[in-house]
């Protein structure tokens, strides 16, 4: 189908997904300089450029490797690795199937990480307030975080795109990667111009399933590359005879719904997004499985951690002594701290 | 009165030649032998009379061949005379399972063969298994009291692919699911003569017919000779007009004779070529010498002139015209058969005519139609998988073979020459008149080239035509053995109901059918009437459809997804909840905010 053919859907949403947690980071120290700095301007303005500086220099960067990675991997790591191809498409698969779960699972939690992010700039600034701009790194510090951060992001995001589309055409990739960095960029601006969390986080809950089912997929299409690799060396296959599998551990075999067939756009989607394939056996069935079994433990797990701990803290809590008080409350404190030891500075009079 | 001269000579010769036909015969017995043909390894080969390789057989025409075999093999075998018509003796024809059971161990078998009618170039070899393939070969020369053409002498030029592997492991491996591409073996040398290293010697100005021959299992040679044209003067035993080429292509089991003149000088040495076309191979190992050569010595010691490159020109053995014409008459009957390769539903690759693979039955099919009866012309009672054609006895019969693989394959037909009336691209399904040859794209198509031995390229069609003239059961099939093996062959019951008054079967060799166990009597099941229960059938092409398994497995997938999706919704579910009691919280806050904003504005 034409338009598969120009917009991997896959590396898309994997773009995606990098930008928006890279421009949630931006917006939140963005966010968190206009709140804080409200009065100098010069100051605000410096530190915004170096978040800014940062975030653009650390996606040029990323955006460069990856393209050079895309163009040696092109034309070198095929032919390197040809006769390995399977194993190198399997191995990738299931590293990103272990990258993308993480991150999916990690975005569920959005607002623990915003706060999480807030915690963390407030003592950085703290720091810098009470040892004064003498020291470079914390100088730079609003530079070099957003920086690191955009850099790990952009090269998670390459390293996803090598293992969902192994053999993906190079005339795929830009659309999808654009597109990706655009509605990545969309977020993050929403949530710096104070959008709806609530809506927000919807749109992560749904992205996350997206995700998951991307990864399901991978994990089926990783076993059936380490099966494929090893049936084709027992057959001694050659490039032309593809698409052969051990019948002894088959489970289905159609002639129809191939998603190697170029002349059917449809099951190549189903192949990129669900990991559908028209051959599958015992390990890619079973894998495929394990793989939902393992989300939902993890998360059922995590969930019942919470309300446990939640339990716990509104117990102790009750007892109210404040060295208990959580991480949360205390950072509750120390920014109401800034804002009093601020509004110092005003007129009591403007105060309520 | 007297007898008229004409007459009084004309018994003369009729007395003279049957005088001069001869019962010719050749003792056989089959061993094995140690031998090393291609000088690169030593291994156990098929001999006759314990020499490696077998020698060639010679008779005149009209003589009767007479063959003693013995088996002294560990394994049952059988011998067929590739192209010769056994009229009226068809049990002797040599397919096992077909017109014979193969003889076993110690047992000896007669092959009386007459050879009226027909000379030329011939070859027998082995028909149970891949036998010939270990070297149960040899060329079969038919002489002829006159012959067409005059020459000084002839020399016989067999081709032939060599393994190093005996046949019986390479075909466990071609027919195993470790195979479901059907890659056929490839071999690991070419041999003339079954031999390397083969020397012709040409005296200058003499004029030599060259018996050119493919004994191979698999392989195409492309035949030519620095330094000298030929024509091409009979083909499959049918002489034809002569037709002056370069070079021609030869096929497994086809038979070519070429009339060279030698230089007048002896300066030189040459090469005779057969080189042999890598488009057979699945994949050309780079040890394997595709271009091998013999020699052509007018001197000892001259120099060998320099070799020429042929470019393999295309050759349409159709444009060559019998010299003895024989019209064509159109068809009572015409079977279009579509051959194919497929995964079968035992995940091996096997061959197909028309979706059945061919599996030999319990009974040999001549020894079925001999003791069916009236049933002998019900083509059930051969066997699902045997696919027996009936023909008419005299009726004109065509088959229009489709050669759906992407593979060339030469098919061979038992007991017959046919003409070959049309070939055409593509593949033919039988709703339009077939375009057969007329003056535009063949000349000759009154007088139709015969053969016994036809390649039809891939993705191409053939037609053929032959008059059911000669009682028997008549194989059909792919002479590439790999794919007889895997199953493209038919089996073709002509003229049942002449059989029992035109062929006797030799009690000796109902009993050898039965020291085996195998039953020589009944359907192919061995039973009376129509009852095939406990028949051989063959495995059918994989549907490529859903079993019950596979969508057991794959509901069992969707829940899975399914399950965990929910999951998802169910953890995030809290924050949900947090968030949009948060918002309503902020959403009061700014009414509260908005209200007293009011009011003070409002003071």
């Amino acid at each position: 189908m034409a338009a598969a053919d120009y917009f991997s859907l896959p590396i898309f949403f994997i773009v995606f997904r990098e930008t928006t947690e890279a421009s949630i980071i931006v917006s939140v120290l963005l966010s968190f300089l206009s709140q804080v700095l409200t009065t100098d301007h010069a100051i605000k303005r410096r530190l915004q450029r170096q978040v800014w500086a940062g975030a653009l220099i650390g996606l040029l960067i990323s955006l460069a490797i990856g393209a050079a990675f895309i163009v040696v991997w092109n034309k070198y790591g095929s032919n390197l690795w040809a006769s390995n191809e399977s194993i190198w498409e399997g191995s990738f698969s299931l590293l990103a199937v272990v990258m993308i779960t993480i991150m999916g699972v990690a975005m569920l939690r959005t607002t623990q990480i915003q706060e999480k992010w807030k915690g963390k700039l407030a003592k950085a600034f703290d720091d810098e307030a009470e040892r004064g701009l003498g020291n470079n790194s914390r100088r730079y510090a609003l530079f070099i975080l957003p920086f690191i951060t955009v850099l790990r992001e952009g090269l998670e995001a390459i390293v996803f795109i090598g293992g969902v589309t192994f053999s993906a055409e190079i005339k795929s990739i830009p659309a999808a990667v654009v597109a990706g960095v655009f509605c990545g960029f969309l977020v993050g601006y929403i949530m710096y111009r104070g959008g709806n969390m609530l809506q927000l986080h919807r749109f992560f809950v749904v992205s996350t399933c997206f995700l998951l089912i991307i990864a399901a997929g991978l994990v089926a299409k990783g076993i059936a590359a380490f099966e494929a690799n090893y049936w084709d060396k027992l057959i001694d296959a050659q490039s032309d005879d593809l698409g052969y599998y051990d019948p002894n551990v088959n489970v289905w075999a159609l002639n129809c719904c191939n998603p190697n067939d170029n002349t059917s756009g449809g099951w190549q989607l189903m192949n990129a997004i669900l990991g559908w394939s028209n051959v599958a056996d015992i390990g890619t069935i079973v894998g495929y499985i394990l793989y939902w079994l393992f989300i939902i433990a993890w998360l059922v797990f995590m969930k019942l951690r919470r309300r446990h701990r939640a339990n716990a803290d509104a117990a102790a809590k009750s007892l109210e002594t404040p060295e208990e008080l959580s991480y949360d409350e205390k950072e509750k404190e120390v920014t109401e701290h800034h804002h009093q030891d601020q509004s110092e500075d005003i007129e009591p009079a403007q105060l309520q | 009165m007297l007898p008229s001269f004409k007459t009084f000579a004309a018994a003369l010769t009729l007395l003279s030649a049957a005088a001069q036909a001869a019962v010719v015969t050749y003792n056989w017995n089959i061993t094995y032998v140690n031998a090393n043909p291609d000088g690169l390894y030593e291994r156990r080969v098929i001999g006759v009379n314990g020499v490696f390789p077998p020698p060639p057989i010679e008779v005149t025409v009209n003589d009767t061949l007479v063959i003693n075999a013995i088996n002294q093999l560990d394994v049952p075998t059988s011998l067929h005379a590739h192209g010769l018509f056994q009229v009226g003796n068809n049990q002797m024809d040599g397919p096992s399972m077909v017109t014979q059971c193969p003889f076993p161990p110690g047992a000896n078998f007669t092959y009386t063969i007459p050879t009226v009618n027909q000379t030329g170039t011939y070859w027998i070899h082995g028909h149970n298994l891949g036998q010939y393939v270990d070297g149960l070969r040899a060329p079969l020369i038919i002489h002829a009291i006159n012959e067409t053409y005059t020459y000084d002498e002839e020399y016989t030029v067999a081709f032939a692919d060599w393994y190093h592997q005996e046949h019986a492991p390479l075909l466990a491996f071609y027919l195993s699911i470790y195979n479901p591409s059907g890659a056929e073996p490839i071999p690991q040398s070419g041999l003339i003569n079954q031999m390397t290293n083969a020397t012709f010697a040409f005296v200058p100005g003499k004029t030599y017919r060259l018996r050119v021959i493919n004994m191979s299992a698999l392989s195409i040679f492309h035949f030519h000779i620095d330094g000298h044209e030929f024509d091409i003067i009979e083909v499959d035993g049918i002489d034809v007009q002569k037709a002056n080429v370069t070079t021609f292509p030869i096929a497994a089991a086809q038979r070519y004779s070429v009339l060279v003149t030698a230089k007048n000088s002896t300066s030189n040495n040459y090469l005779i070529h057969g080189d042999m076309d890598p488009m057979m191979y699945d994949v050309v190992p780079p040890n394997l010498v595709l271009n091998i050569t013999g020699t052509i010595v007018y001197a000892p010691d001259a120099p060998l002139a320099p070799i020429e490159y042929s470019d393999w020109a295309a050759f349409e053995d159709a444009t060559l015209v019998p010299v003895l014409a024989q019209p064509t008459s159109p068809y009572t009957t015409q079977n279009v058969l579509t051959a194919a390769f497929y995964l079968m539903t035992d995940y091996t690759n096997k061959a197909v005519f028309n979706d059945i693979t061919y599996v030999m039955p319990k009974v040999p099919s001549l020894y079925t139609a001999l003791s069916m009866g009236n049933l002998s012309s019900n083509p059930q009672v051969y066997g699902p998988n045997a696919h027996a054609l009936i023909a008419s006895h005299n009726e004109w019969f065509e088959i229009v073979i489709n050669n759906d693989d992407t593979g060339n394959h030469p098919f061979h037909l038992h007991g017959h020459v046919f003409q070959i009336v049309g070939r055409s691209e593509g593949l033919y399904d039988g709703s339009t008149p077939y375009p057969y040859y007329d003056a535009s794209t063949n000349p000759n198509y009154a007088n139709p080239m015969r053969r016994d031995t036809m390649l039809v390229p891939a993705g191409t069609n053939a037609a053929i035509r032959f008059q059911a003239n000669n009682p028997g059961v008549w194989f059909f099939h792919c002479h590439i053995e790999w794919h007889l093996e895997a199953g493209l062959a038919i089996t073709l019951i002509e003229a049942p109901e002449v059989m029992p008054s035109v062929l006797t079967v030799d009690p000796q060799h109902y009993e050898q059918c039965a020291v085996q166990g195998i039953p020589y009597q009944g359907n192919a099941a061995g039973n009376a009437g129509l009852n095939l229960t406990g028949a051989n059938f063959g495995p059918s092409i994989l549907p490529g459809k859903f079993t019950a398994k596979g969508i057991v497995a794959l509901v069992f997938t969707i829940i899975a997804a399914l399950l965990g999706l929910v999951t998802v919704v169910w953890y995030a579910h809290d924050d949900d909840l947090a968030l949009a009691q948060a918002s309503l919280a902020e959403a009061a806050e700014k009414n509260k905010a908005a209200a007293e904003s009011e009011e003070l504005s409002s003071l």
